[in-house]
């Protein structure tokens, strides 16, 4: 799943270096923390969170294929 | 070089004209130059109305990479890009399936642009988990493969991706319901209300019926409860 949001991420940024994906495991559920460079913010959100909604959904979908909840994070 | 993705919408008022663009561009408002090419007028008595129309300009950032002539070598490198970028994308989300560039383009609503789009479709088992609900999923593959293609090709790139066919279904049901309601607006002269759909299924009945003699579409409600009513022309 780690490997999807990079994915995207680096495709979509202008400083792929500066992609960072974490990973924080909970009880019942996983949180993407992803960071980027601060210029390419606008790019993995969005306008109106489109792009990190869209990352969201396909994120969800593959946790749910492994009967796992994950939620992404950009900060 | 720039290279513009220009179309022209018809609507009885320049805000359905603009809906309808965008719908069709799949592009925000902030994305698009509008146009007015004519405004709109009911007319007096249903007698001398006027459709507005309008031009919306999609305002991307275009390199200076494509020049005309080579649309034969970008078409093949855009069906090749975009294959491999949503293979890369499955494969992260550990899906099974096959990718294939569909050559023949069935979606009448999709012919209509210039360009024609790029289809990707999805073949595998157990698919509807990429679809979702009112093709949710569907829809977020479709933009992030789009996002990175367009990208890659430094261009706005039109393409669609489908899984299993679902879209081509899909578009034959709406039609078939379009027709149907549209029957009955035309019998008894009272608008109907569809179900609430995502935006390219609401501009597949906006297209079913653009020139339909007696009854007319509109988008009404905000987000997911956005639908298409059909309305009799007066």
């Amino acid at each position: 799943m780690k490997e999807l949001i990079e994915y995207i991420a680096k495709s979509l940024v202008d400083d792929p270096s500066q992609v960072q994906v974490t990973e924080i495991e909970g009880s019942n559920s996983i949180i993407y923390e992803l960071r980027v460079a601060p210029e390419d913010m606008g790019r993995v959100i969005g306008k109106g969170g489109r792009v990190a909604n869209a990352m969201r959904t396909l994120l969800r979908v593959t946790a749910a294929k492994q009967g796992k909840r994950a939620t992404l994070e950009i900060v | 070089m720039d290279e513009k993705v220009v179309i022209e919408v018809r609507a009885p008022t320049v805000e359905e004209a603009i809906e309808c663009g965008l719908e069709e561009l799949d592009a925000d408002r902030d994305e698009v130059e509008v146009e007015v090419l004519q405004e709109g007028s009911r007319g007096v008595l249903g007698l001398g109305a006027k459709e507005a129309c309008v031009r919306l300009t999609l305002v991307t950032e275009v390199s200076e990479e494509n020049e005309a002539g080579e649309d034969e070598y970008s078409q093949e490198r855009l069906e090749r890009v975009a294959k491999a970028t949503l293979e890369e994308l499955l494969e992260r989300m550990r899906v099974k399936a096959q990718v294939v560039v569909r050559s023949d383009v069935e979606m009448e609503t999709s012919s209509e642009e210039d360009t024609p789009p790029v289809v990707l479709d999805v073949l595998g088992d157990d698919l509807g988990v990429l679809i979702g609900r009112r093709g949710e999923t569907l829809a977020a593959l479709q933009y992030i493969t789009r996002l990175i293609v367009s990208r890659e090709m430094q261009r706005w790139v039109n393409l669609v991706v489908d899984v299993e066919r679902y879209k081509v279904r899909r578009e034959r049901i709406l039609r078939q319901l379009a027709e149907r309601m549209a029957e009955q607006v035309a019998l008894t002269h009272q608008p109907m209300a569809l179900e609430p759909m995502p935006p390219h299924e609401r501009r597949i009945v906006h297209i079913a019926l653009r020139d339909h003699p007696i009854v007319t579409t509109q988008s009404v409600g905000r987000g997911d409860s956005r639908k298409v009513t059909i309305i009799p022309r007066r």
